[in-house]
């Protein structure tokens, strides 16, 4: 899991203007397994992408690594 | 091969524009990239790749390549390698677009790189390469119209291709994505 967890912080750090702000909390709950990244709250619209784009493809490729049933969910450094 | 690989992309639009894409301002960042932009393009993504690969600890040899105006990267290797490609190349599509977006994150310019993995790529050309002129022979002696399957941009830019080598017969898109799909019919 925490291999996980680094790939996908390494995949969101090349995308953002504030790469050092990013970072990926693995988290276990009743839903099942969550990666939660937290960027800063300016590369939010990044990482989601245009119509939830860039987002979809962060999970396509976190489902296609680790298995399907990872939820990737996407915050801002605020919350 | 390198024409297939012209409109491999999403953007079929930016690709459509073709030679007017020389003469594209350079400074409003769209098009017109130099040989060296496209080398350039290639090392970011290689390494924002190998680093990936790394913390997965995947086995993979990256190869950068310039052709027909744009980057191409492949990275072959270990069997792990499918996992970044997916059943029907969809792992590999969302790499791409993390990839292009990690160049662009650099260079301030929209990529148009072209990423395979596993052959995947090269393999599919194949064989829609092989389904288009089938199809279109078939179309030719008996006169009936096919409609393929919904197809992404990359198998319907091969399938277009491939028909266009028999004469007597035409290919158009029908549908909107992503159930858009090639029609092959006989003309004259």
């Amino acid at each position: 899991m925490t291999v996980l967890a680094d790939a996908l912080e390494h995949l969101v750090r090349g995308i953002v203007d504030n790469p050092d702000e990013v970072r990926v909390e693995s988290l276990t709950t009743r839903r099942g397994r969550t990666l939660e990244v937290h960027v800063n709250p300016d590369d939010l619209g990044k990482v989601i992408g245009r119509g939830g784009r860039t987002a979809t493809a962060l999970r396509t490729v976190i489902s296609g690594v680790g298995g399907r049933g990872i939820r990737v969910d996407v915050v801002d450094t605020d919350r | 091969m390198s024409d297939t690989v012209q409109e491999a992309g999403q953007d079929e639009q930016s690709v459509a524009a073709g030679g007017a894409e020389q003469a594209a301002d350079q400074d409003s960042g769209s098009m017109a990239r130099s040989e060296a932009d496209l080398v350039r393009e290639g090392d970011i993504a290689g390494d924002y790749l190998e680093r990936l690969l790394d913390l997965l600890d995947y086995d993979g040899d990256i190869d950068l390549d310039v052709e027909s105006g744009r980057a191409v990267v492949s990275v072959d290797g270990g069997k792990d390698l499918e996992k970044l490609v997916g059943s029907q190349g969809e792992v590999l599509e969302a790499v791409q677009e993390l990839t292009r977006l990690a160049v662009q994150q650099e260079t301030g310019v929209r990529s148009r790189l072209m990423l395979d993995i596993a052959g995947w790529r090269a393999n599919r050309r194949n064989e829609l390469s092989d389904l288009g002129r089938r199809t279109a022979e078939k179309v030719a002696s008996t006169g009936k119209t096919q409609r393929l399957r919904p197809m992404s941009p990359f198998e319907r830019k091969v399938v277009h291709d491939a028909v266009a080598t028999v004469s007597g017969v035409t290919s158009e898109g029908e549908g909107e994505p992503p159930s858009r799909r090639v029609i092959v019919y006989r003309v004259g």
